[in-house]
């Protein structure tokens, strides 16, 4: 790619009426970058990507995709975007087939080329057998790799990926990451994001986490980890623990302890001061009844870094009335 | 780089159009389902004179109007597609692609009046087959149906720029056509209204529609060019009108 940048984004900010969505989010994607933007649901990830899209306006800022402004030059943006919504948005009364190929005329190709990357992309994510048959019958593994072989047809230089994994069994997201991390190594430059701390880890090379509208951090996963310098987590598997719950008020009350989380049914103690606290915890629990089956001591996760950054877990954020509302403007077409 | 290519917007348009008509049609239910209203409406009146059966007279006044009856809920039905499309997320799919608004619009309405001529005919022929209500000029009638289901297609596009859901379009979209079917002459002469329902029934372009096939049959062809200017303004002004409510959804 002869520009360095593929995606630009500078101070970007939508108000959807009153309501501040995104505020002054600036960033940059390099190109053939696997780049994640990882945030709580209502943060403003869909809302910004649509702008990068061109399918919504910004309130402020500028977006250059390729070199072309979006608000300027949206269809060259269009062109160069493979887009992939969080919902598989497919026509259910179609064949595949035939959704492809309204894709590649969308797009622009010629006969010829629609089949040629029609074959090619139902081959590579093996749906040639079930090519003719209507979407509507389709499993969700199928329609998710059906959606994502709709945004390649037209062979984009960039795919945006809106939570790519999100509502998929185990192994169909499994396949989806190996997807993602294939196109990538292929060259093209990946724009996603995500509300799972491993999955940005484990697929990113670089993460913005945003959070209530703000870039509040932007790095890569290490230097992401390393940022929680100083701070230690202490994981603690309690016997019988079925209300693990229970005790995150008791342990958070204890003295240099600076968060309590829950993570796969361990208690996650995140301390600068763990020779102090240990015992301190251990006393806490055994005080009020619980015995300790398994205590380690845990290298700083992402998870640890995002809890640092904006003072609360990814995973226990309920959504607010505000965020929802915020979810429905980015994805219905209302104002 | 664009000027060297002045029908691609169009064939955007052509490839919406395409696509919306080949939903429809796929699903065979669907189809007879909307045509099946029309239908039943042909039958309730045309047995107006209880045991007696249809009046000749009357199913020739009946017949013109159904038509065009059908059209407008061809077309309209068609357009509103748009609604659907949004709360399925696929209208995100077109907004995504480098097609510009007004080839969305255009191709939208395209499929509404492929629609609405498609349904007018398949009455046109039902019509024709049992009550052997005939139309001296066809090409003439296919003219009127095609102005007749452009003008409605306005207001497809109207209700989708308002409807922020499905029930919300199909109300407003009721809202709309049932005291329009009643008032735009499709069962009763426009004239023997009682006053002011008459000038209602001006400002309504199935009553042009209406009007302008029967004119058709009777041959009177200065009545069929004023309709006909009357659709071709209402089409226009609709037009207008619905582009710029859907352009607000489409580029906020």
């Amino acid at each position: 790619m002869p520009n360095e940048s593929a995606i630009e984004v500078s101070n970007l900010t939508k108000y959807y009426g009153k309501l501040l969505a995104v505020d002054q989010v600036s960033f940059v994607v390099k190109g053939k970058e696997l780049f994640g933007l990882l945030g709580p649901n209502g943060a403003g990830k869909t809302t910004t990507i649509r702008m990068i899209c061109g399918m919504l306006r910004p309130t402020g800022g500028t977006v250059v995709v390729a070199g072309f402004d979006v608000s300027q030059k949206p269809e060259e943006v269009k062109r160069r975007i493979g887009l992939v919504p969080d919902v598989s948005n497919l026509f259910g009364e179609l064949s595949a087939r035939v959704n492809l190929e309204f894709m590649g005329k969308l797009y622009g190709l010629d006969k010829r080329t629609r089949r040629e990357r029609i074959d090619q992309v139902l081959d590579l994510f093996q749906l040639r057998e079930r090519q003719n048959d209507l979407v509507k019958y389709y499993s969700k593994g199928m329609h998710r790799r059906l959606t994502i072989a709709a945004a390649l047809v037209h062979e984009p230089e960039i795919l945006i990926m809106d939570e790519p994994t999100s509502g998929l069994d185990a192994q169909t997201a499994r396949l989806v990451r190996e997807i993602i991390i294939d196109l990538n190594k292929k060259g093209r430059t990946v724009l996603l994001t995500t509300h799972q701390i491993e999955e940005a880890d484990r697929l990113c090379q670089r993460i913005g986490i945003i959070d209530r509208g703000h870039l509040i951090a932007l790095n890569t996963p290490e230097e992401l980890k390393n940022s929680v310098e100083g701070q230690r987590a202490l994981e603690i598997k309690v016997m019988n623990g079925v209300d693990e719950q229970r005790w995150v008020p008791i342990l958070k009350e204890a003295e240099g302890v600076d968060h309590v989380l829950l993570a796969e049914g361990k208690i996650r103690v995140l301390s600068k001061d763990l020779p102090h606290v240990i015992p301190t915890v251990v006393n806490l629990l055994d005080k009020h009844g619980g015995k300790i089956e398994n205590i380690s001591v845990a290298q700083p996760t992402l998870e640890d870094a995002f809890i640092n950054l904006t003072g609360k877990s990814i995973r226990e954020e309920p959504m607010s009335k505000e965020d929802y509302l915020k979810r429905r403007l980015a994805r219905s077409g209302m104002r | 780089m664009k000027t060297d290519k002045p029908l691609k917007p169009l064939m955007h348009s052509v490839y919406i159009a395409e696509n919306d008509l080949r939903q429809s049609f796929k699903s065979v239910r669907h189809v007879v389902w909307s045509l099946l209203f029309p239908i039943f409406m042909m039958f309730t009146f045309s047995f107006r004179y209880g045991a007696i059966g249809p009046d000749p007279l009357f199913i020739n006044f009946l017949i013109p109007g159904i038509v065009g009856m059908t059209a407008m809920f061809g077309s309209t039905n068609e357009t509103m597609s748009i609604v659907w499309d949004k709360s399925l997320g696929v209208f995100d799919r077109i907004l995504a692609a480098p097609v510009s608004s007004s080839s969305i619009i255009v191709g939208k309405t395209m499929a509404g009046a492929v629609m609405g001529v498609i349904s007018a005919l398949v009455l046109l022929v039902i019509g024709n087959l049992l009550f052997h209500v005939s139309f001296p000029n066809i090409a003439l009638v296919l003219i009127v149906v095609a102005l007749a289901s452009f003008s409605f297609t306005g207001i497809g596009t109207i209700i989708s720029g308002l409807a922020s859901e499905p029930r919300e379009a199909m109300m407003l979209s009721n809202l709309l056509r049932f005291p329009m079917m009643f008032l735009g002459g499709v069962f009763f002469q426009v004239e023997s209204m009682p006053m002011p329902l008459p000038y209602v029934a001006r400002a309504l372009p199935l009553t042009y529609a209406t009007e302008g096939l029967r004119a058709v049959m009777s041959g009177n062809m200065a009545v069929v060019l004023l309709d006909a200017i009357a659709l071709v303004a209402y089409t226009i002004g609709t037009m207008l009108v619905g582009s710029t409510t859907l352009m607000k959804i489409m580029t906020r």
